[in-house]
């Protein structure tokens, strides 16, 4: 019996500290999320970040999607990460093919160059890059910055699909070969849909850190109609600094598409993520 | 014969288009960068062959280098210190069995899934003097002082780095949850018997099981410490008096604020020469098992 209260006990000490550590860790949403719904006037007026508003400012919610151009950058973000994903994981598939069933030599060597891109700074590559581009015409473009997405996410996908086919036995391969396929329908009709659940991880991985990238989106678009959402974020920081209500409905729309990706994967995301790592 | 050399030349087919974008887009304009960073540059005009000089005066003559390197080294230690005990003290509670697990799982790593940028914009808003919630909060419960965090050049860098731990804390914590688990309960029943306490088991059993996870969750956040970036520049900008000034915003701001384009080329490369000695020893332990 002591035994069991004292299992209690624990319990109860271990909720209390975790739901203390989650009113700490929600401060940020609930600031945004009642700042988004006053005007600039209400923290001057008395009201203040906890006071009711006398009307919510839907305006600035209406202001951020066209007057601050959201929509905009939005829709480039979308045009942008859409492209360079699913080509990007199709690429890094390829790679990853080869480099765990195919005869090639260096296999590991090859598989170590490519690791080191992941931990280099983008910094190292900012310049040419900037240089290159405004050679060939490619600042401003969606191309440009697809191109550079596709480079930098290279080594981290085939990290990870290395890491799953590494796993899938060479049995499948010869049985494969016996029944008359080629590496190309190998890699398409077999292994493809194996590798299924880890492309399912990097899809959602993949357009996460798309979509969120500022570094090298804010050295290849500087036009207003091809920002992306983070630089556009910065020039509306740049254009509205102390409206705060408006800067905060803008950021709350910009996050939005990325909460509903989060919470429709979450018990996959997590879980998954805690399963490819182990792996 | 002809057909072996057919085949071979298929594989490398699967490979080729990873290695040319991946070489176009990293490696060649790294090697670039190294040959810019031996010039003074404005990256307009004529290009003037300075050897070495761009880094000499970096670490001779120039203190907000210094200052910046020395505050990615506060940041390392930072990550080390706070983030990594943060993370492994939630993923050994996230990791108990109880109800809400998975929600309390999902409620500490949404952060991470957020652009940086847009944290930082949060943030700045939380640490406004006047009416931000933490000095509001802070009047509401009695208490008057109207601290002003990010221009106060003593605890910017420490306020920026709240903002960095709210946001980052999501990925260390799942890797050691990953490692958690791969920690059997039967080894941990086993010590209960023997009469260790749950301290004791902790230190003596878990930690040094977790051995791996620990490689790798050092690595990564030193790699992220020295990469660190976007929350800088959304917040600080490296202000104010260069206080949060890192490598990483130095660099930006030589190269597109000043066109000191050399000088910011060798700032990246130096970057880079820190990240390789954490690199080559990473990357050594992970492919042992190749």
């Amino acid at each position: 019996m002591q035994g069991k209260q004292k299992k209690l006990f624990k319990k109860a000490i271990l909720y209390i500290i975790l739901i203390l550590i989650a009113l700490i860790w929600i401060i940020p949403m609930f600031t945004l999320v009642v700042t988004a719904l006053k005007s600039k006037q209400d923290f001057y007026s008395g009201i203040g970040l906890f006071g009711l508003p006398e009307n919510i400012a839907w305006d600035n919610f209406i202001n951020a999607f066209t007057k601050g151009r959201l929509f905009t950058y939005m829709k480039n973000d979308l045009i942008v990460s859409g492209l360079k994903v699913p080509l990007g994981i199709f690429i890094e598939a390829l790679a990853a093919y080869a480099l765990t069933r195919l005869d090639i030599k260096h296999k590991t060597g090859i598989f170590i160059f490519f690791l080191i891109g992941m931990m280099l700074p983008m910094q190292a590559a900012l310049v040419p890059i900037n240089i290159i581009y405004s050679k060939l015409n490619l600042l401003n473009t969606y191309f440009g910055l697809f191109y550079v997405y596709v480079g930098f996410g290279i080594s981290f996908g085939i990290l990870i699909l290395r890491g799953f086919m590494k796993g899938i036995p060479k049995d499948i391969d010869e049985a494969a070969y016996i029944d008359g396929c080629n590496k190309w329908k190998m890699f398409i009709h077999i292994m493809v849909p194996i590798i299924k659940p880890a492309i399912a991880t990097l899809l959602i991985t993949d357009f996460l850190s798309t979509w969120n990238e500022y570094l090298l989106a804010s050295v290849i678009i500087n036009d207003n109609a091809m920002k992306t959402v983070p630089v556009g974020l910065m020039t509306f920081v740049g254009e509205h600094g102390t409206d705060y209500g408006y800067l905060c409905a803008g950021v709350l729309i910009a996050i939005i598409p990325v909460m509903i990706v989060y919470l429709f994967f979450q018990r996959y995301f997590v879980e998954g993520m805690t399963g490819a790592v182990k792996s | 014969m002809k057909k072996k050399v057919n085949l071979k030349i298929g594989s490398y087919a699967f490979l080729m288009p990873a290695l040319i974008i991946y070489v176009s887009v990293i490696v060649i304009p790294v090697f670039y960068s190294l040959y810019i960073s031996l010039f003074k540059w404005n990256g307009i005009g004529a290009m003037e062959f300075v050897g070495l000089s761009n880094y000499i005066n970096l670490f001779l003559n120039d203190s907000i280098f210094l200052t910046a390197l020395k505050n990615n080294i506060i940041w390392i230690l930072l990550t080390l210190l706070v983030t990594m005990t943060t993370a492994l003290g939630l993923a050994v509670m996230l990791n108990k069995k109880f109800k809400g697990r998975t929600f309390f799982r999902g409620f500490f790593y949404f952060p991470c899934v957020i652009a940086p940028i847009a944290v930082s914009i949060i943030w700045r808003w939380i640490y406004n003097p006047s009416v931000g919630f933490i000095n509001e909060f802070a009047r509401l419960i009695g208490l008057d002082f109207s601290q002003s965090w990010l221009s106060d050049p003593k605890v910017s860098i420490y306020a920026v780095f709240v903002a960095a731990l709210w946001q980052a804390l999501g990925q260390p914590m799942i890797l050691f949850l990953a490692g958690l688990q791969g920690v059997s309960i039967e080894v941990l029943e086993a010590s209960l018997i023997d009469g260790a306490n749950g301290t004791k088991q902790f230190f003596l059993i878990t930690v040094p099981l977790l051995k791996e996870t620990f490689v790798i969750v050092i690595a990564t956040l030193i790699v992220a410490a020295m990469k660190v970036f976007d929350v800088v520049q959304g917040l600080t900008g490296g202000g104010p008096n260069n206080a949060t000034q890192m490598l990483s915003t130095y660099m930006y701001s030589q190269t597109f604020t000043y066109n000191n384009v050399g000088v910011g080329t060798a700032i990246s490369c130096i970057m880079v020469v820190i990240m390789m000695l954490v690199i080559v020893p990473y990357v050594s332990f992970t492919a042992k098992d190749d």
